[in-house]
């Protein structure tokens, strides 16, 4: 079985986020990457999978050229290659144009399922998975929290809020995008990071998809047009004192000063 | 374009692998604490966690069960360790004497001890010291006396940490006396040998030390009356054990102080967090106070300048250069870990005030720790004799 892993490089979620000077992205000098946390148990969800039904893994993702370092990481957890798209035609692509690429590294590979993270932490659009899938005329099911596979049919349940999960049914090949509780995430062992370094790495350009015009910053139908700081919210305020005065004044402030009541 | 201060992606990895490994931990931080700060036993299952992640196969190669990864690898995982306040001091003797035997140990010797010191199935512990011979390993007498194809080692060891846990012990030992040496017109240098030893063999006798200063470990006077030991296990040639003992107390040197790194951020971790919510004085927190913020300001900064020190030690070690210039390297990144180490641990202990004594929050037990690596694995003294004299070409008083 060939098994696709899709993820992205983002910030660390510790990292203090800044706009850049000219609001064209954000200060890149000292941020931390990783790979994408919801992406962590893709990789997961297919080495699992590997180690059951046997294949290969292989990672896709799409970036500058230190995105080769989250896929390494994948590489070190037990992925067996990967497949970087750090071209300059590919960078500024838009959730559409990123899944056309995606969907045509799908084709090109023979993938039989692929898996990735319900959606990248940076921007939280929550679109490729569901893009790619369109694009593949593959069914598709999202937020997957939990995984089993039966030769050509997945049953995987996905959670639709009130505590409440869906078990969906899926025939193969198709694409999954997971969410926390699927898996607990193995870690990158010295081992698994020194074999890393020698596993395959293969770079295509949109030259190589046929993907010409139809990826990277000129072909992006949603353009971000600048980033700044959410406006800081002023801090909350603590009542003190009996209940019953704290209740009052509470009323008092919702009447007089947000004047809600 | 050849220097780069940044970590490699590899070494990011390596402590992101240490941090991971001891989350199944976390809900158990009170019973660690315990087990291994007061009952100074470090659990097994950590120790397995641990190891699982191949920590102890950094310094070994792929051939022989390790990853080939490198002390400095080594060193960056144990400081992330002790970051986190599981620094021990059997991951240090482990690697420092699997780097030993890999140097100079036969082959044979290698196939049977390094796949199991790289899964951490084996621990090591490090018999040098005795009642008459610290700093001056010239004077050990520990003797190994030849008997058909085995030696029979005779003598007594002192403060020797991990010896009731580990399943080997590194010994240094004479094949040929002091004595001897002298009236034969030898070299000092003549005479030492390595051997590996089975704490628990017969003829040993383990007595505890009552002992402060390394965390999940006690000390013991290990006492030895006729142990037979295999000729296989001599480490390198009898007599000939000097160069081997000088060369391998590098990667101890540069681990202490990967460890005095970890404890130092460790200790500075949590005088922050504590200056940032404790108010004395209306609502300001004391970290707003500089009295209290420019002292771990200087311990942040001194950090920074020891970690360089050491990952140079162990980058030096890595490289294979000679030992005099690792042995430099390994010296000064240890002086200075152990002056961090005691400067971050007071400074932590100053910033909680009284709860800085308080068992619950720990730091009065790093004190020992810390101050510990001004005498050992050698001392400030000894160091400072060596960086006159080897580096700066003074004169030698002793
Ligand atoms: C908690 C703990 C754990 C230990 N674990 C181990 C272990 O696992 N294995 C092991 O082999 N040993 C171990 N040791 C022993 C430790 O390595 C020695 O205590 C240390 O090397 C110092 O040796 P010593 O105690 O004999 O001091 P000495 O050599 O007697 O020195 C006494 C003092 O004199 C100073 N001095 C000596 N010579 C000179 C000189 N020429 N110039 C200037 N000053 C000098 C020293 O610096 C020191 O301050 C441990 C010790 C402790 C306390």
């Amino acid at each position: 079985m060939k098994i696709g892993v899709f993820l992205k490089q983002v910030p660390d979620t510790e990292t203090k986020i800044r706009p850049a000077g000219d609001g064209s992205g954000i200060e890149s000098g000292d941020v931390k990457w990783i790979v994408s946390p919801y992406d962590e148990f893709a990789v997961e969800a297919g080495l699992q999978l590997k180690e059951k039904s046997g294949g290969e893994v292989v990672v896709v993702s799409l970036g500058p050229a230190r995105t080769l370092d989250a896929a390494r990481t994948a590489l070190a957890m037990g992925a067996d290659r990967a497949v970087i798209l750090d071209d300059e035609g590919f960078q500024g692509s838009d959730p559409l144009g990123t899944s056309r690429a995606l969907a045509a590294v799908a084709r090109k590979e023979g993938f039989d399922i692929i898996f990735c993270g319900r959606q990248a932490i940076d921007e939280d659009n929550n679109q490729v998975p569901q893009i790619v899938a369109g694009l593949l005329d593959w069914p598709h099911a999202s937020w997957v929290n939990s995984f089993e596979s039966e030769g050509e049919m997945a049953t995987v349940k996905r959670p639709i809020g009130g505590g409440k999960l869906e078990v969906v049914k899926v025939r193969l090949p198709a694409v999954f995008s997971c969410t926390k509780g699927l898996n607990e995430p193995r870690y990158a062992s010295l081992p698994g990071i020194m074999k890393a370094k020698s596993k395959p790495v293969a770079r295509y350009t949109p030259a190589d998809l046929e993907l010409d015009g139809q990826v990277g910053a000129s072909a992006a139908v949603v353009q971000l047009t600048s980033y700044q700081m959410p406006q800081a919210r002023p801090s909350g305020r603590m009542l003190e004192g009996e209940v019953g005065d704290q209740v009052k004044e509470l009323v008092r402030l919702l009447r007089q000063e947000a004047k809600v009541l | 374009m050849s220097l780069n201060f940044n970590l490699g992606e590899e070494h990011v990895l390596i402590q992101d692998a240490m941090a991971k490994c001891l989350e199944p931990f976390r809900g158990r931080q009170e019973e660690l604490k315990q087990s291994i700060l007061v009952e100074r036993k470090f659990p097994q299952d950590l120790w397995d966690a641990i190891c699982a992640t191949g920590l102890m196969g950094a310094v070994i190669p792929e051939k022989y069960g390790g990853n080939g990864m490198g002390l400095l690898s080594c060193a960056i995982g144990i400081e992330a360790l002790a970051e986190r306040g599981f620094g021990n001091a059997l991951l240090v003797l482990t690697a420092m004497d699997a780097a030993c035997i890999l140097r100079n140990g036969t082959e044979e010797m290698k196939q049977k001890y390094l796949p199991k010191m790289a899964s951490g199935e084996m621990k090591f512990c490090f018999g040098h010291t005795e009642p008459d011979a610290g700093s001056n390993a010239f004077r050990t007498r520990t003797f190994a006396k030849k008997d058909g194809d085995d030696y029979l080692i005779s003598g007594q060891k002192t403060f020797i940490t991990g010896a009731d846990v580990a399943d080997r012990m590194l010994l240094t030992c004479r094949t040929t006396s002091r004595e001897a040496c002298a009236e034969q017109g030898l070299p000092k240098a003549f005479g030492l040998a390595l051997f590996i030893v089975d704490p628990k063999a017969p003829g040993i006798e383990l007595r505890p030390i009552p002992t402060r200063g390394i965390e999940g470990m006690t000390q013991f006077l290990v006492h030895m009356d006729n142990v037979r030991v295999p000729a296989s296990d001599l480490v390198g040639e009898p007599d000939m054990g000097a160069m081997a003992l000088f060369n391998s107390l590098n990667p101890e040197r540069i681990l202490a102080a990967a460890s005095a790194c970890g404890l130092s951020k460790h200790c500075l971790d949590i005088a922050v967090k504590y200056a940032n919510e404790r108010a004395v004085f209306k609502e300001r927190p004391i970290g707003a106070y500089q009295a209290i913020s420019h002292p771990l300001a200087q311990v942040r900064i001194e950090l920074d300048s020891v970690r360089l020190l050491t990952h140079r030690a162990a980058w030096a070690f890595d490289q294979d250069m000679n030992p005099g210039t690792v042995g430099n390297y390994s010296n000064m990144a240890k002086y200075q870990a152990s002056e961090l180490a005691v400067k971050a641990v007071d400074r932590a202990i100053q910033t909680l005030g009284g709860y800085g004594f308080s068992e619950e929050y720990g730091v009065i037990y790093y004190y020992e720790a810390a101050r510990l690596l001004r005498t050992a694995p050698i001392s400030s003294e000894m160091i400072l004799n060596f960086v006159a004299e080897h580096d700066l070409g003074l004169p030698r008083s002793y």
